[in-house]
């Protein structure tokens, strides 16, 4: 095993804001609003309708086929509307909005240790899909599928990534701190669906505590070992850690489990314990408030469904004084610059970063023609040649950068622009290429129908 | 509140790196070895690089302005250009030159292209051959204390010896970035930033040193190979030309490929050709190379590369070994090939390479130690020749210096003199050498001059036999020069009127072959 992949960038991480800040609990008082389309795969289908009464960890949209996941609700109170809301993504999109009465009054059937020894296999999958849970590392697939894979005997490594290599984002690290014995509790139970498997749980050298508390955690279960990874963007990418641990490079057509890798967040781990063991579905994790421009920065247990701005106002607000220039959902390497903070905090949404400064914009300033000093070649971690891919999409050669220069494995981790001294929008470009392929092999293929 | 925020696709953070630091940082590079030019060459090397700076920001800001364009002119690149070109002018040029220039690299060689990035040529190299072209004189005249002198590429390429150590620091005639060592320190500084490809410049140095060790005719002679590497702007060529980026590969096979072929070219122009400037015109072959590799020479991403991932189990040392890239694999094993090559085709042809440094000067070997049949190294005399690293050989001798020495032996093999050739730097005009020969016990049995460029009538005519042929059967350990004339003592010699530069220099030399004799041929 090694410690870390090829390429790869050293942002600025800036983690010392919230790290020692230790989990809270934030009871949001607003409305509650669920996308259904919030995961990978078919949108849930509600169950509930205009001003039914729900409670906490009441399901309020079940799952619409395999790849899909059931929703529910982190708030007591009663359903306000099943109407189109905007989102993170700045679209509008169907929601079940819940007036939330502050009580948090909880629905039956779930928190109680039960022994889960005797569980079979497939009972664990159902109870992992009885619970909603879904990538919650930014992805959003749905972790029973996840957990399903065509041939379980051949799955080498369970993964649990705890790398979190993204600037600004501590939540995972205190994760860990604090529920190291559950996570390791969790990972136990996923080795047991993969019985020629052994359990890694990859930590990037930057958080010592961490380390610390896992490793201590592992006395005693043999299958599991804690590997302390190079901090290294994108360490906690899925290609990293399975290139670094089980030494394989795969195609974006292919998944984990088609090179005997399952990988899997820590807070994902920790919320397949919870369902498993507490029978408790999925409505709360671990999300980072951080930025310059926050007055406190820390890290939180988040009801899904609460609005970001709400989160904010709870946390006390900006630091007096200062203008906020950018709102991210999530850190800023691979986050979503929000154009508004009343949208709703989904599973996936793992922190929100605010700043006071727009360093994308100081970088749009700086821009210059492309060097062609090749910086973007050596930190690509997937051993792409993005300075050739740019020079193919200004002569709009669809054909070479699709075909030669493998354009679609481009896995948008945002090194390279990230890297770029003449600050050339690389990934940004890629993006758009890709969506334009992607949406022009759609049309084909419907014309063929 | 929330109008103001400000939207963008992500990464939303960018390394500290711009375009201008990187080039303020190879500028910076370049000042160790501008300083070391400005204080050995003097006031006129400095105006060179100050005009040629000033003239190429000054170019790309008109031509900015004149076109409406983006100020491109702040970023930094074209005081690298100003920069390179002057470190490759002439410290005595003429002062239109480096403004003509400058002119030509960031006008026509950069802009017209399209400025940053577009350019097929280094705009700083092109200017340079494009002066080279246009001003030959000026451009390849280098003086020392007003008087015209060679380079010591120049006398390379002509089979002299040289000084290696003030090629290396600089000190040498020759451009203002001469000093190999303020450019190599620069370079490795570079390299160390990862701002320049090692994979340009070590394959530019390799290509270079493997082709004149093997068709040199000196063999992997490390003083040989040292003063080809030292002089001619090859470490310019390898650590700055070389690596432009706009007119290099990306990848690194590429790299190496284009790398290679700078290194062979200017190793081909260095030894076959008629110019001192091998490199400049091989780095610009090169560049031209550059589109076409892009083209086709790049790698898969890691996922697609063959033996990939889908058969291995688990990791071990086999697994770390075929994680090595491949290109690196087949370069070292052809590199490890053809040096076993190389060393085999040396030692068979070790007896020709000789016999070629022996037949340059063989004629006038042949005048000076006429009974001998053929004329054979000795091994402990070309270590002793070796030890002398080019450097001035005693110190009675003014600027006098051995070059080689040989054993004339007879049919049947004996001893039957020695030849010892040997150069002043005293002249009147340049060098002087000569072929003393000796016989086998150490009395002179005649010179002969294997250059002589003095002036006619007068210096010239120390090869009139009444000059030279007065050293001929004398036995003993030094001369003295004469300047009264009617010498009658064994060990004077008479001046040639009006002429004494030279005469001195012909004794010194003289002198100089007799110690060497005395001391290493005899005494050995």
């Amino acid at each position: 095993m090694r410690k870390t992949f090829r390429g790869g960038v050293h942002p600025a991480y800036h983690k010392e804001l919230s790290r020692e800040q230790a989990l809270r609990p934030f009871e949001a008082k607003g409305e509650m609003v669920y996308p259904l389309a919030h995961h990978i795969g078919k949108p849930a289908k509600p169950v509930v309708k205009k001003n039914d009464p729900v409670l906490v960890g009441q399901r309020i949209a079940e799952a619409d086929g395999f790849v899909s996941a059931n929703i529910f609700s982190a708030c007591s109170g009663k359903v306000k509307a099943v109407e189109k809301r905007r989102t993170l993504s700045g679209t509008m999109q169907e929601c079940v909005v819940i007036d939330n009465d502050g009580l948090y009054t909880k629905a039956e059937g779930f928190g109680v240790r039960e022994d889960v020894s005797g569980l079979t296999n497939q009972e664990i999958v159902d109870r992992v899909r009885e619970a909603g849970i879904i990538g919650l590392g930014g992805a959003g697939f749905p972790t029973h599928v996840k957990l399903s894979p065509k041939a379980p005997d051949d799955i080498k490594y369970v993964i649990a990534n705890g790398a979190e290599c993204e600037p600004y984002l501590t939540c995972n690290d205190q994760l860990m701190r604090t529920q190291a014995d559950a996570i390791v509790e969790g990972l136990e139970l996923m080795l047991k669906l993969f019985r020629n498997a052994h359990g890694v749980i990859a930590i990037e050298d930057n958080k010592p505590v961490a380390i610390a508390a896992m490793t201590q955690a592992i006395e005693g279960h043999g299958r599991i070992k804690v590997l302390p990874m190079k901090t290294k963007y994108p360490q906690g990418g899925e290609k990293s850690l399975i290139s670094a641990i089980a030494g394989k490079d795969y195609p974006a057509r292919m998944l984990p489990a088609d090179v005997g890798c399952i990988v899997e967040n820590v807070g994902t781990i920790l919320a397949i314990q919870r369902a498993v063991v507490f029978r408790e579905p999925l409505y709360t994790h671990c999300f980072t408030l951080t930025g310059d421009a926050v007055k406190n920065p820390g890290n939180y247990m988040v009801p899904d469904g609460a609005s970001f701005a709400e989160l904010l106002e709870y946390s006390g607000g900006l630091k007096e004084g200062v203008t906020l220039k950018k709102a991210l959902a999530g850190g800023p390497m691979m986050g979503i610059a929000m154009a508004t903070l009343d949208v709703p905090i989904q599973k996936m949404n793992n922190g929100l970063t605010l700043l006071t400064d727009d360093p994308a914009e100081k970088a749009e300033a700086q821009m210059t023609a492309c060097l062609h000093c090749g910086r973007c070649t050596t930190v690509c971690p997937l051993g792409l040649m993005p300075q050739l891919m740019a020079d193919t999409l200004v002569d709009k050669d669809m054909d070479r950068f699709e075909n030669r220069l493998y354009g679609l494995e481009c896995m948008q981790c945002g090194s390279c622009s990230y890297i770029c001294p003449a600050k050339r929008p690389l990934t940004q470009m890629f993006k758009q290429a890709k969506a334009e392929i992607m949406a022009r092999k759609r049309a084909e293929a419907g014309g063929k129908k | 509140m929330n109008n103001a925020l400000n939207l963008s696709s992500g990464p939303h953070i960018r390394d500290k790196w711009t375009t201008p630091y990187i080039m303020h940082v190879v500028s910076l590079s370049l000042l160790p070895a501008t300083i070391v030019g400005v204080c050995v060459h003097g006031m006129n090397a400095l105006m060179v690089v100050l005009l040629s700076v000033f003239t190429a920001v000054a170019s790309e800001f008109a031509f900015d302005k004149l076109c409406h364009k983006p100020d491109t002119w702040k970023d930094g690149s074209a005081i690298v250009t100003g920069l390179m070109l002057a470190l490759c002018l002439s410290p005595d040029s003429p002062l239109h030159l480096p403004v003509i220039g400058a002119m030509f690299a960031i006008l026509v060689v950069k802009c017209c292209f399209g400025g940053l990035g577009k350019n097929f040529l280094n705009p700083a190299l092109a200017a340079r051959c494009f002066l080279l072209i246009s001003f030959g004189t000026s451009m390849t005249r280098f003086t020392v204390d007003g008087v015209s002198t060679a380079t010591p590429v120049a006398e390379l390429m002509q089979g002299k010896a040289v000084n290696i150590t003030s090629m290396f620091l600089g000190t040498a005639p020759g451009v203002i970035g001469g000093s190999a060592l303020a450019l190599l320190i620069g370079g490795l500084v570079l390299w160390s930033l990862d701002i320049i490809h090692g994979e340009i410049c070590f394959s530019v140095l390799g290509g270079f040193t493997l082709y004149i060790g093997l068709f040199g005719g000196q063999g992997f002679d490390p003083r040989f190979l040292a003063a080809n590497i030292c002089g001619g702007g090859v470490i310019m060529a390898a650590f700055y030309m070389a690596t432009d980026y706009t007119t290099s590969p990306v990848s690194r096979l590429g790299q190496m490929i284009y790398g290679l072929t700078i290194g062979v070219l200017g190793g081909i122009f260095r030894l076959h050709g008629g110019s001192a400037d091998s490199f400049s015109y091989s780095v610009i072959s090169a560049n031209l190379l550059t589109p076409v590799i892009d083209m086709n020479i790049f790698p898969k991403p890691y996922a697609f590369r063959k033996k990939s991932v889908f058969t291995r189990d688990d990791i071990g040392v086999g697994d770390l070994i075929s994680r090595v890239p491949r290109p690196v694999v087949v370069l070292t094993t052809i590199t490890i090939i053809a040096g076993l090559a190389l060393s085999g085709v040396f030692s068979m042809t070790k007896d020709t390479i000789e016999n070629q440094k022996l037949a340059a000067n063989l004629a006038s070997f042949q005048v000076v130690v006429p009974e001998a049949e053929s004329f054979k190294s000795d091994e402990t005399i070309d270590q002793a020749i070796a030890d002398l690293n080019g450097e001035v050989y005693g110190s009675d001798f003014g600027r006098a210096y051995i070059n080689e020495a040989y054993v004339g032996v007879d049919a049947a093999g004996e001893t039957v003199g020695y030849v010892i050739r040997a150069t002043s730097s005293d002249g009147f005009d340049g060098d002087v050498s000569m072929a003393v020969g000796l016989n086998a016990e150490g009395a002179i049995n005649a010179i002969d001059f294997t250059t002589l460029n003095e002036t006619p009538g007068m210096g010239m005519r120390v090869a009139d036999p009444e000059f030279k042929d007065q050293f001929n059967g004398r036995a003993v350990s030094k001369f003295t020069l004469n300047k009264a004339g009617g010498s009658t003592e064994e060990d004077q010699i008479d001046t040639v009127s009006g002429a004494s530069t030279t005469s001195g220099a012909v004794v010194n030399a003289v002198n100089a072959a007799l110690d060497f004799f005395n001391t290493t041929v005899k005494g050995g």
